[in-house]
């Protein structure tokens, strides 16, 4: 019988507290920006600074609200933006344009509520440049974009760490100077400690799905991992991923799942589809094929291992490790939430296709996978497009692959008809393959 | 007819053009390594100071489907035909491959060079800021201009000394300001030459060692300052976007059934290659080297001022308005480009405000001529304002 998560509506609960307090606080700082942020920096400036994240915001409204999304996403293209343009952007965009936000718990408030400044990063030729839009629409709030510039062992490299570090430092003088507040060393400390254990607790959650049946499917891991907390800084946070890494202990000492039948083991890398595409899902479920690992979902903001000796790991850190972390200064705050940062896999393969194929390669041998799911998105540069097709030709002979071409918002782009046979066709794959090695 | 002393030398900047490999095979002949580069954020004048000479890799403009199962779809045709050279080995005879870490587009061609066309062990990345703006980007520049120093040394078995470095900068900066004297030809109402020969010339310069370049675009600057103007002068059209070697568009612009000209390209193929230079006579030259760059006109993929988020290029190409007084603009971009069409949404209000009449065009591996043609006079006839 499936597993039901106890802690699944703590979570979605405090999702929701997050997005209503950045809709509706009369006081405090509303500060936007892409959750692929460091964000412990904006809460050195008070206990009442309300966030809104870029991608998780666009996906999640995607998934409560298909008919809303759809039409954001035209009127960003009526209002000049690119067809071809990242499609969460475009949401994103189209929600300023059309001067109103939806949000998880189903509320739709007129009157787009205006960020009091912008705290981002930027990596791919988008990724800032969205900002620099919602900025200039808004009359031009004040924005801070760090440059990320990551790639395979940047979190080892000292020239990056000491060049994400400047930035950052850099960045709270200036979020000193555009609010006016006095900066709180005392609260951004606290946050980076609790920012860090969120993503180093996230990493032990799914390390968890090693086993089988492996406790969590795609669809929870999307709806859990960090990202979509919105604000994964706050003492709150730390308490509700400790609660969940202690269930999913728990379900694997009872061999429990949230998707039991899981005659197929599938690795996959992309964006959520399952958003815009529940269709595809369901032929796997159908099938008893779950997806047990995602670099997507495991380390768009989460920790491993990384490199080790040169191989990739997706072994776990010691959550204790962070508690020893030296963060009394600044500086030692500011270095180890960089090294934390840039050391996120998919900071990792956006420009480094050896980490990308290494990480694949890893993912595939310890979560025991059947199949290899691959699902670039036709308007996301940063889920490694490129990367995918060059690991179709690579990988295709070791174990089962397909590609679908797919997108993670825009269901316009997505070829279902054939993403629907590819899946079938992956499934039979998977099972001839299976039969061969038993 | 007999031809004018500057036609002469065009012509052989187009020979250059038109036969890159041809050209570079007979650098190499006379024992220089060469060094292809994908992007110019490459310091070129660090290859030059170890003796090699760098060249720029451009597209055939070659309808294929071969990149399709190495890169997405979605990937701008000029980073597709570019990966198709290296697939096709048009490009097996250079030594080494370098770029920096630019767009994602042009990143992944280069991967495709280095994973499955035989580069992998010549090849070179050197990471460069995404955001040129931020404070702490100097330093960083001057550290991975350090490694890729280190790395070339290695690679052409020669130290670079500051003195070999000073050399090529002041070749480099020689060559940037003999381009900048030509494009400033066409702010004049009669221009000598044409905006499609300066941009032929500037795409040579690209490819071309820039010793040779700079001897030959000397000459040709001293034969237009002598020459008379070409007459008449029609509408001038001026063009901002992405990269573009395809020199057909160019051509296009000028043969339009009205009477236009080009008089200005904004894009990283023509002026945003050179308009810059590298300070001189600095004690530390990896430093002055990485205040030149970043001094450049930004590409729209590194521009962000922190704290206010403003795009830094809008300033220069006002300020090209200003000076070089197109009567239209011409948005031009590689279709799937993502940060060039963004940066067009906020840019097209401000050349509205100055009313300026602009049309966008995206391009793609081949030109649909017709409808760009179409296209441009209907813009010459808003100019015109010509009656339907």
């Amino acid at each position: 019988m499936a597993y039901s998560l106890t802690t699944w509506g703590e979570f979605k609960n405090y999702q929701s507290t997050c997005y209503r307090n950045y809709l509706y606080a009369s006081e405090g700082l509303r500060c936007m920006g892409s959750t692929w942020s460091v964000l412990a920096p904006l809460k050195g400036l008070g206990e009442d600074v309300h966030i809104i994240g870029g991608e998780p915001h666009a996906a999640s409204t995607a998934g409560t609200f298909p008919e809303e999304s759809r039409e954001d996403i035209s009127a960003a293209e009526g209002a000049g933006l690119g067809f071809h343009s990242c499609s969460y952007l475009k949401l994103f965009v189209g929600e300023v344009v059309r001067d109103k936000i939806g949000i998880t718990d189903g509320t739709i408030k007129e009157g787009y509520p205006k960020p009091d400044l912008i705290w981002t990063t930027h990596l791919c030729s988008q990724h800032s440049k969205w900002y620099q839009e919602v900025s200039r629409r808004l009359g031009g709030i004040p924005m801070y974009a760090i440059d990320m510039i990551g790639g395979g062992n940047a979190e080892k490299d000292p020239k990056i760490v000491n060049y994400v570090c400047d930035q950052i430092e850099e960045g709270i003088r200036w979020l000193e100077r555009v609010t006016g507040r006095e900066y709180s060393d005392e609260l951004f400390i606290k946050a980076a400690r609790n920012e860090i254990k969120c993503l180093v607790l996230w990493g032990n959650i799914c390390a968890l799905n090693r086993h089988a049946p492996a406790p969590l499917d795609e669809r929870r891991l999307i709806a859990l991992f960090p990202p979509a907390m919105v604000d994964r800084t706050t003492d709150r946070t730390v308490r509700i991923y400790e609660a969940l890494f202690e269930e999913v202990k728990y379900m694997v000492e009872t061999g429990q799942s949230v998707a039991p039948d899981q005659r197929y083991r599938i690795v996959y890398f992309g964006i959520a589809h399952t958003y815009g595409h529940p269709e595809m899902a369901r032929i796997l479920r159908d099938a008893g094929a779950e997806i047990v690992a995602s670099v997507y979902t495991f380390g768009t903001a989460g920790n491993f291992r990384g490199i080790v000796n040169g191989k990739w790991s997706w072994d776990p850190l010691d959550p204790a490790w962070v508690d020893e972390l030296d963060l009394s200064t600044r500086r030692n705050a500011i270095s180890a939430l960089a090294k934390i940062v840039l050391g996120w896999p998919t900071w990792q393969g956006v420009r480094s296709y050896w980490a990308l194929e290494q990480m694949a390669r890893a993912m595939i041998t310890e979560y025991k996978a059947d199949g290899l799911l691959l699902a670039p998105s036709r308007s996301c540069e940063t889920d490694f497009r490129n990367g995918y097709v060059g690991m179709q030709r690579i990988f295709k002979s070791e174990i089962p692959t397909i590609e679908y071409d797919s997108d993670q918002a825009d269901v316009r782009k997505m070829d279902l008809p054939g993403a629907q046979r590819k899946t079938e066709l992956f499934v039979h794959l998977m099972e001839a393959h299976k039969r061969r090695s038993a | 007819m007999m031809k004018k002393g500057s036609d002469t030398i065009i012509e052989r900047f187009r020979h250059v053009t038109d036969n890159t490999h041809e050209y570079a095979k007979s650098l190499q002949e006379k024992g220089h390594l060469l060094a292809g580069y994908m992007c110019t954020h490459v310091p070129e004048e660090i290859l030059y100071a170890a003796g090699m000479i760098p060249v720029r890799i451009l597209s055939s403009h070659v309808s294929q489907a071969t990149t399709r199962s190495y890169m997405h779809e979605t990937y701008c045709s000029f980073s597709h035909d570019c990966a198709y050279q290296g697939l096709q080995h048009n490009y097996d005879y250079l030594d080494l491959i370098v770029t920096s870490s630019s767009c994602i587009h042009m990143g992944e061609a280069f991967n495709v060079w280095v994973r499955f066309a035989g580069f992998q062990q010549k090849s070179f990345l050197i990471p460069y800021p995404h955001i040129i703006q931020t404070k702490p980007a100097g330093g960083f520049m001057v550290e991975s201009f350090g490694e890729f120093k280190q790395f070339i040394e290695k690679f052409a078995k020669k130290s670079i000394t500051d003195d070999d470095l000073e050399r090529a900068i002041k070749v480099y900066n020689h060559n940037r300001r003999l381009l900048k004297r030509l494009w400033e030809f066409l702010r004049r109402d009669h221009p000598p030459i044409t905006g499609p020969d300066v941009a032929t010339v500037t795409l040579a310069s690209q490819v071309m060692d820039k010793q040779e370049c700079n001897k030959l675009l000397k000459r040709l600057i001293q034969r237009l300052e002598a020459e008379p103007g070409k007459a008449p002068s029609g509408v001038r059209l001026m063009v901002t976007g992405g990269a573009c070697d395809d020199l057909r568009i160019f051509d296009l612009i000028e043969h339009l059934n009205y009477s236009s000209n080009l008089i200005f390209i904004d894009s990283c193929t023509a002026t945003r290659y050179f308009w810059f230079e590298v300070p001189e006579d600095r004690p530390d030259k990896l430093k002055a080297l990485a205040e030149g760059y970043l001094g450049r006109i930004p590409c729209p993929a590194k521009d962000n001022v922190p704290g206010t988020g403003e795009k830094k290029r809008f300033r220069f190409i006002q300020q090209f308005i200003e000076d070089f007084k197109p009567d239209g603009v011409v948005f031009l971009y590689q279709r799937f480009c993502s940060p060039q069409p963004m940066d067009v949404v906020a840019l097209k209000p401000i050349v509205d405000k100055l009313g300026i009449p602009s049309t966008e065009l995206e391009l793609d591996t081949t030109i649909p001529i017709t409808q760009f043609r179409t296209q441009l006079e209907a813009l010459v006839e808003i100019i015109k304002r010509v009656a339907p």
